[in-house]
Parts: structure tokens; C-alpha cells; sequence
């Protein structure tokens, strides 16, 4: 019998993972030892664990290694990896913020609403590591399972079961679809690790690897809600509570990407003629349907669910550009989108919360009555369209870069498909925003709204992240940028 | 186990015990059936419930209370799916293996904590 | 017959494992398929289950044919044991009507349903037999568990400990939603 050789752990590396799995730990047992009790504080545990969390994502930042291996290349962590789950906790942060009032105030189960959130989380920061497909397949599930139940939280609301039971049969499906593409792949290539897989693929063309690729990035368009694999999201975003809405819009969706990122960037790169056409369909298809679906939407989340939509259109458009930074423009344009999106739906939150209803004409006047949030949705609106400065008009930017410097014909067509749809985008996120600013308030609507806290504190980060990374991206940009050869590292340190 | 066929070989008698099982089994049905005397009646063919006429089908919907419990021999099922392997390689891992597998029962362990102290366990 | 197959000593360790393996291989196959189609068209739920068992266990088999004794048993354990009793669980905790539902085997669906399975099993069976048509098995001589183990804890040694956080979230979850309060 061979020798066992114990793996070299980086215990710094995996420090945020263990972090959470500690934060999970330390709520459950809360829960377990002041069951009622834990109610008050679950929320700030919660929260803190998150921030805390974060620490060691800035030490390994700014640390002599930037760039770790660990288990012969299965699990990295670089500063790609380091931004995108800083980008995760913060998110997942910003929603617990969201949270504390609506799920305290709800018929909810709150410990556990934070100890699946957390969980989901870690889940997520796995991913942002994960170079092999057990380790994808596995973190895909922590993520999305929890998720599933949350969509389903408010157990007395029919909408809300729908919501959950609609996420998880499509999701179930789709990792169905994507385990089978998996076991393909890896029937081809005898390994499991990126890596290997894109070298094996990449000598050798054939039918089992073709359908591989298509049945990976099918399961993965479902988990990214892309056109013609969709169908679940705007019933799930607008049963489900609005927190986990937003979380399922922000985090989960990108979670997705970064799966994504991790497959078409180290393994499927390598074969190009297969992947480009399927991601471009979907890329133009997202776009557009999307777009045309959300111009004819009343209700805002429905609006923002069908806008995310066409936004992860064009998130999947540069994946066709993946050799000349097109990767780096979706990791990019993921952290803007993230910023814009919390804030938005923060801001819907808030208002929804005096008008019992998300419908977009009962917004009308908000300007005249509460101005602060009248112009901080503004702002995200803006930010969505893509005015300079505010956040997202980076992320197009880049998008198009990469798009026109790659002159494939799949990519000049995709840069079409964005410039329009972004013009289209502009007229129903503008609409949005004239009513709030010119049409006339409902019936005795007078007096500001007022907002808890948190929610205050919640549209703050989001406002400064969209404004600060729209002016200034630099930073931004070159955490995206990974380093000139991080497959080339060697294994162990 | 050296080659494909003794593999298979050694499963052989696996399939061969259990042919004669169900040989047996078929054999001894088989000649009661044969011996005894058949008389039929509607009566004879209810289903037995402590000598009182049942009510109903045997469909019924059953108590939601059941479905925490096969959650729970789920998770611990798979839980020992992993210990299997590990327990063929306990000493060569040492305390590594130790602690690893540690962590492993100790998550899975929180969620029978929890499960007992929400009172999912109690039989009202 | 079969018994005489696999006491057949004298040829290389390859065809050893072709004939007898196949004619395994083939039976079991007919009853999955065979399973597999009362799974889809019986009438009552609880039955298309029980069905299902005979599906599950059939791959079990064809784990042990391919020596993979380990993951033939958690097959059994966790497939037969555990999920066919959540699926019957499922069915006898939910109001969906049982025993004998006509509505359970859409009949005018059925061309629809065959016309899919045709295409994807030319698709699936065209790529796979294309693909590694030629290629042999392999089978090593060492111990499959003790392999299995030693790749558990080391080179997904992370995944294997996510698994635990992911088993937890969704007992915590499940058990809240199934909750009566």
C-alpha cells in the first residue's frame, strides 16, 4: 500500500473560508443554546462575521504571495480570486443590511435565515478558488441550495413557495445538465483539474468533448438566468422576500460567472470553435429578449429581474473576447453591477416599505417628498445605463474594448447587440426615473419616508462603490487583471 | 484481486447465494401453496388490523413529523459513505485524517444538535 | 452457462473480463430499460418508485461490473436506501392523490416523449461511441476504496469539507420548511 502524503494547507489562504464556516458554526450554535433569545443578535453576528471575514482577504492582498496554489492546482487563490470574494462578502454584507429590518419585522425565521445566507456565502468564496470540477460542482451546490430554501422563506406566502420551488426544480435540472457535461469532459480527459482538461480538449477535438462543453455551458446559462434559459427568474425574484431577491440577483448570479470564469477561462479557452457560438447566442439572445421583456414591465422588481436578464447578456458577450481581456472586463463589470444592482434594490426596499408595493407608477414624486433616495435611485438608474462617471459605464467600457480588440465576426456582431441594447436599456431605467422626478405623488403621500438605519447604511455603500470605482477604476482594474503567469506556478506554495 | 475475471468470480458466489436464497424461499411458498386447501372469501382477503374492520384504503397521506427523520438518516448515510474509505486508510492519514474527519462529524454533528433542540426529534 | 463463462481460465486478462462482464452487462441493461419505461408510464406514483429502485440498483451492478466496488455500494446505501425513501416519503407526506392517477401517464404526450428519447440517445450514443468507441478498459490492481480515500483527503480535501457545511445548510433549511409552525 502506497505511502499517504498529507497536502501542504496554506492556512492563510483558506482563512476567510474558515472564518465563515466559523461564522455558520457560532450561529447554529446560538441558535442551539438561546433558541429565542438569539433573535436579537443573530442579524449583527451575522454582519460581523461577514466583515470579519474580510480581514484576512486584505492580508493575503497585500501579502508577499499574492498568488497561492494548493492542492496541485485545484485550488488557487489570486488576486482575481481575492477581488471576487471580497466582492461576495461585501455583497452578502450589504443584504444582510437589508435584511435586519424586513426579516425581524416578517414572519421569518431569522437564525436560520443568517446561517443559510453565511453558508451560501462560503459556498461562493470556494468557488472564487476552485480549479476543478469537483470542487465547482460542490461549491455550486453549497451556494445554490441554501439559496433555493431562502427563495422560499416566507412559508405562509404562496408567491414565495412558487418562487423557491420554481428555483429549485430549474436548478436541480440544470446541475443535472451540468454534471453530465462534467463527467464528459472528464471521460475525455482523465482528470478533473482545469487545467489538464483544457490541455486534453484542446489536442483533440471530438463529439463527446462538443457535447461536454454545450451541456457545461447550458447548466451554467441556467444558474446565470440567460435567454432561452430564464424562465425561472422574474416569477423567483418577485415571489421570493426582496433581500434574498436581492441576493439571488447579485451574489448567486455571480457566483455563476465566476463558475464560468473558471471553466471557459482555464479549460473550454481551449476550444474555441465550440464554445464561442453557443456563448454568443446566448450573449445576444440575453440581451435582447431581456431588454424588450423589461421595456413592458410595471413592477420594478419584475423590471430589475428582466434587466439582469440583458445585463448577464452582457456579461456573457466578452467570454467571446476570453483572449484579449475579456475575462477581465466581466470581473470588472460583475463588481459594478453588484454595486449598482444592492443599491438599487436597497432603495426600492425603502420605499416599499411605506408604499406596500413595487409597482413603478406608485414611485411617482418621489422626488417632492423624499428627495435622498429619489436621487440615489437615480444615480443607480444612471449607473445601469452607463452615464459617465457612475460604475457601470466602466464595465461597458471594457466590454466593448475587449470586444473590438478580439475583430472575430462573432465579437464585432456581440459589440452591435451591446450598443443597442444599451439604448434600449436607457429608455425603461430613464422611465423609471422621470417618474420619480416629474410625475405627480399619489394621493397624500407628503411626508419623507423614513429609513432604518441599516437600509441608510446599506444605500451608502452602494452609492460610494458605484461613484468611487466609476470615477476612479484603476484600483478595480488591476484586480482583475491576473498576473502574467499564475498557471505557470508551481503547486505548494 | 488480481485479474478482471477473479473479481467477478468472487461476486459469483454473491449471485449464487442469492439464487438459492430465492430458490428457497420459492420452494417452501411453493409447496405450501401446493398442500394446503383453498377455500376463497372476500373476508379473508381484508387487511388485517387488530381484528377490527379496517377503514379506508391504505393510502393515506402520513405525518410530515416522518420526513425530519429520513433527512436526518440521509445526511448520516452519507456521512458514513465517507468514513468507509477513511476507515481503510485510518492509520496511514494519522492525525491528519483525525482532525479532517474531526471537522466533518463535528458540522454534520451541529445539525443533529439542532435538530434535538428544536424539538423536531419529540414525538408529541 | 454463466458459471461456465466465468471459470473459463485460459485467455488474456482482457477477454476475461469481455464476455462474461457483457453478458452482465446485457442483462442488467434489458431490466433497467425495462424499469425505466414502467418508471415513466405506470399509473400510480408509488409504484413508478419502487420502479425506480430496480433502475438504481441496476447501476449499482454496473458499478460492481466494473470493479468499482465501493461506489456500488454507496449505490446501494445511499441511492436505494436513503433517496428512494425520501421519494416515498415525499409522495405519502404530500396530498397528491395515490394510488392509481390516469393523469400520471400523459398518453398524447407519448409520440413527443419518444421522438426525444430517439434523438437523444442517437445524439448521446452517436458522440459516445464515436468518442471512446475504441477505447478499452483498463481495470488497475490496486485497492479502488483505498484510492478513493486517499484522494478524498488530499487532492479534494476541500470540497470533501464543504460537503459537510452543505449537508448541515440544507438539513437547517429543510427542516424549517418543514416545519408545521
Amino acid at each position: 500500500m502506497p505511502d499517504f502524503v498529507a497536502p501542504t494547507l496554506d492556512l492563510h489562504a483558506l482563512a476567510p473560508e474558515f472564518v465563515l464556516a466559523g461564522v455558520v458554526c457560532v450561529l447554529l450554535l446560538l441558535d442551539v443554546v438561546l433558541l429565542d433569545r438569539a433573535k436579537a443578535i443573530v442579524g449583527s453576528i451575522a454582519g460581523l462575521g461577514l466583515l470579519g471575514s474580510l480581514v484576512p482577504i486584505l492580508t493575503l492582498a497585500t501579502s508577499d504571495h499574492p498568488t497561492r496554489t494548493m492542492f496541485g492546482g485545484s485550488y488557487v487563490v489570486d488576486s482575481t480570486s481575492l477581488l471576487l470574494k471580497a466582492l461576495f462578502i461585501v455583497s452578502a454584507y450589504v443584504v444582510v443590511l437589508l435584511s435586519t429590518n424586513y426579516i425581524g419585522e416578517g414572519d421569518y425565521w431569522e437564525s436560520e435565515y443568517y446561517t443559510l445566507l453565511v453558508s451560501s456565502v462560503l459556498g461562493m468564496t470556494v468557488m472564487a478558488s476552485a480549479r476543478d470540477l469537483i470542487s465547482i460542482f460542490v461549491a455550486l451546490e453549497l451556494l445554490s441550495i441554501p439559496a433555493y430554501m431562502l427563495a422560499a422563506w416566507s412559508k405562509r406566502d404562496g408567491r414565495s413557495n412558487e418562487a423557491g420551488m420554481k428555483y429549485y426544480l430549474m436548478g436541480v435540472f440544470a446541475s443535472a445538465i451540468l454534471l453530465y457535461g462534467m463527467s464528459l469532459l472528464y471521460g475525455w480527459s482523465g482528470s478533473t483539474q482545469l487545467s489538464e482538461i483544457g490541455r486534453a480538449i484542446g489536442e483533440k477535438n471530438s463529439p463527446a468533448v462538443t457535447l461536454g462543453v454545450v451541456f457545461v455551458l447550458v447548466g451554467f446559462a441556467f444558474k446565470v438566468s440567460a435567454v432561452p434559459f430564464h424562465m425561472w427568474a422574474p416569477d423567483t425574484y418577485e415571489g421570493a422576500p426582496t433581500p434574498v431577491t436581492a441576493f439571488l440577483a447579485v451574489a448567486s448570479k455571480a457566483a455563476g460567472f465566476v463558475a464560468l470564469i473558471q471553466v471557459i477561462g482555464q479549460a473550454l479557452v481551449l476550444r474555441m470553435n465550440v464554445m464561442i457560438p453557443v456563448v454568443a447566442v446566448l450573449a445576444a439572445l440575453s440581451m435582447t429578449i431581456g431588454n424588450l421583456i423589461a421595456l413592458r414591465q410595471t413592477n420594478v422588481i419584475r423590471m430589475l429581474a428582466y434587466s439582469g436578464i440583458a445585463q448577464a447578456g452582457f456579461m456573457l458577450a466578452p467570454f467571446v473576447a476570453s483572449q484579449y481581456g475579456g475575462i477581465d472586463a466581466i470581473v470588472i463589470y460583475l463588481v459594478l453591477y453588484a454595486a449598482t444592482n444592492l443599491g438599487a434594490f436597497a432603495v426600492v426596499m425603502a420605499i416599499a416599505r411605506r408604499t406596500r408595493s413595487a409597482e413603478i407608477s406608485s414611485f411617482g414624486g418621489l422626488f417632492s417628498y423624499s428627495p435622498g433616495l429619489a436621487v440615489a435611485l437615480s444615480v443607480f438608474l444612471a449607473s445601469f445605463v452607463g452615464i459617465p462617471p457612475l460604475g457601470i459605464w466602466y464595465g461597458k467600457l471594457s466590454v466593448m474594448r475587449a470586444l473590438i480588440e478580439s475583430q472575430g465576426r462573432w465579437a464585432t456582431v456581440l459589440a452591435i447587440f451591446v450598443a443597442l441594447n444599451t439604448a434600449i436599456a436607457a429608455y425603461y431605467y430613464l422611465n423609471v426615473a422621470k417618474t420619480m422626478w416629474f410625475d405627480d405623488a399619489p394621493e397624500g403621500e407628503s411626508t419623507p419616508i423614513k429609513v432604518p438605519t441599516s437600509l441608510r447604511f446599506a444605500v451608502g455603500i452602494a452609492l460610494v462603490a458605484t461613484i468611487a470605482l466609476g470615477v476612479y477604476p484603476g484600483p478595480l482594474t488591476d484586480a482583475a487583471t491576473p498576473e502574467a503567469t499564475p498557471a505557470a506556478a508551481p503547486s505548494g506554495r | 484481486m488480481s485479474s478482471a475475471s477473479d473479481f467477478l468470480r468472487e461476486y459469483l458466489t454473491v449471485l449464487i447465494l442469492g439464487g438459492v436464497g430465492a430458490a428457497l424461499v420459492g420452494l417452501l411458498l411453493g409447496a405450501s401453496h401446493l398442500l394446503r386447501p383453498a377455500r376463497r372469501q372476500p373476508g379473508k382477503s381484508l387487511t388485517y388490523e387488530s381484528g377490527v374492520d379496517p377503514v379506508g384504503t391504505g393510502w393515506t397521506q402520513s405525518q410530515i413529523r416522518y420526513y425530519v427523520f429520513a433527512l436526518l438518516f440521509v445526511m448520516f448515510d452519507v456521512e458514513a459513505v465517507f468514513i468507509f474509505p477513511w476507515a481503510t486508510r485510518l492509520e496511514a492519514y494519522g492525525g491528519f485524517g483525525l482532525v479532517e474527519m474531526g471537522i466533518f462529524v463535528f458540522i454534520l454533528l451541529l445539525g443533529l444538535v439542532y435538530a434535538w433542540r428544536k424539538g423536531v426529534l419529540k414525538w408529541v | 452457462m454463466i458459471a461456465s463463462l466465468f471459470a473459463a481460465q485460459a485467455c488474456a486478462p482482457s477477454e476475461c473480463f469481455a464476455v462474461p462482464a457483457n453478458i452482465a452487462f446485457g442483462i442488467c441493461a434489458l431490466l433497467m430499460i425495462g424499469a425505466a419505461i414502467k418508471v415513466v408510464t405506470e399509473t400510480n406514483i408509488v409504484h413508478a418508485a419502487l420502479y425506480l429502485v430496480v433502475v438504481l440498483a441496476g447501476v449499482g451492478v454496473n458499478y460492481l461490473i466494473l470493479q468499482a466496488e465501493f461506489l456500488a455500494v454507496t449505490q446501494f446505501l445511499v441511492y436505494i436506501g436513503a433517496i428512494i425513501v425520501l421519494f416515498l416519503f415525499g409522495i405519502m407526506l404530500t396530498r397528491a392523490p395515490m394510488g392509481r392517477s390516469d393523469d400520471l401517464d400523459n398518453a398524447k404526450l407519448r409520440p413527443a416523449g419518444i421522438g426525444a428519447a430517439v434523438m437523444l440517445l442517437v445524439v448521446l450514443g452517436g458522440a459516445l461511441l464515436s468518442s471512446f468507441g475504441e477505447t478499452h478498459l483498463v481495470f488497475s490492481t490496486a485497492n479502488s476504496t483505498t484510492a478513493l480515500s486517499d484522494a478524498v483527503f488530499n487532492q479534494y480535501l476541500i470540497p470533501f469539507e464543504v460537503v459537510s457545511v452543505m449537508l448541515l445548510a440544507a438539513l437547517i433549511g429543510a427542516i424549517v420548511l418543514a416545519r408545521r409552525d
